[in-house]
């Protein structure tokens, strides 16, 4: 790079203000990328606890519909599953972590009462019952776990990003308008040598 | 949005227990692929729930695609931790944080 520069004084002015600002972009940057990961730090350890949280909870759903299905019967259980008149949804909004939309999963009708899920007092069974709440229990937990995975798939896109971002000012780009500076400074000192030289001999004849 | 179930008709009962209504069972691996991608597709579909041994069946590169997707977020749930978030942070970071 350093050949393709003019060795000027102006190109010289003109880099050294480049550097000026790509330095403070540097800094910007590197200040962006550990804040992100700071987030990340904050929301990982929510994550494991979700995490965790949701296999017990799949643990237990399982359990209790393999104990209404031996008990009912599959077909009850089938039965009771169609009945169901609400169903479960996402209102899926946007949030900005220093700069990194999110999505913000919010749930809607995750938990059904004894009425929403059409069996009536008289046709429903405590087993299916406890079965259905074991796994709107679950979705609940589902929906929360997705918010924050897909949150923090986000953000690790977003710090890899700064991170190339960082690593290419601090060993690219910036060392080589380094180099760019000395060739220009080291040219125009040469230059200035040669032009004394020239004046010495001029007057000398 | 809605909520995606996906697995063996046991895995979907359940989540139809609880309201659930968009179900699918796919019958072969192949099925099951074709399924995932066509979901990773569909706008209406905020969250897609699939059965760990299923995901593990998968092709590499469409497992890949399901752990980077955010809209629909693709949740792997099952009686054993799903590690496919542990080893893209690891892969990205560089170190382990899953502790």
């Amino acid at each position: 790079m350093a050949l393709d520069i003019k060795p000027t004084r102006s190109e010289l002015i003109n880099l050294k203000r480049r550097i000026k600002q790509t330095s403070t972009g540097y800094n910007l940057l590197k200040m962006k990328r550990d804040g992100l990961f700071h987030e990340f730090r904050t929301l990982l350890s929510e994550m494991i606890e979700a995490r965790e949280g949701l296999v017990g909870t799949y643990r237990d759903a399982l359990q209790a519909i393999n104990l209404a299905s031996s008990i009912e019967g599959g077909l009850a259980v089938k039965s009771a599953a169609i009945a169901s008149s609400k169903h479960p949804e996402v209102q899926v909004s946007k949030r900005n972590i220093m700069g990194v939309v999110v999505p913000k999963v919010e749930g809607q009708n995750l938990k059904l009462s004894v009425e929403d899920r059409g069996l009536g007092m008289v046709g429903g069974s405590p087993y299916i019952d406890e079965a259905a709440d074991a796994y709107s229990l679950l979705v609940e937990k589902v929906v929360k776990a997705a918010e924050m995975e897909a949150t923090l798939k986000r953000l690790l896109e977003e710090i890899e990003a700064t991170k190339r971002r960082v690593n290419a000012l601090e060993f690219k780009v910036i060392p080589e308008m380094k180099e760019a500076q000395t060739f220009i400074q080291l040219r125009l000192e040469e230059m200035e040598r040669e032009e004394t030289f020239r004046l010495k001999r001029f007057k000398n004849k | 949005m809605e909520i995606a179930v996906v697995g063996q008709l046991e895995f979907t009962l359940g989540f139809q227990l609880a309201g659930v209504k968009n179900l699918y069972n796919p019958s072969d691996d192949e099925e099951l692929a074709e399924l995932l991608r066509d979901l990773l597709g569909q706008e209406e579909i905020g969250v897609v729930v699939v059965d760990n041994f299923d995901l593990v069946r998968l092709p590499e590169r469409l497992r890949v695609q399901l752990s980077e997707s955010v809209t629909p977020t693709v949740l792997g749930i099952g009686t054993e931790e799903d590690n496919t978030l542990r080893e893209s942070i690891k892969s990205a970071l560089g170190v382990d944080l899953w502790k």
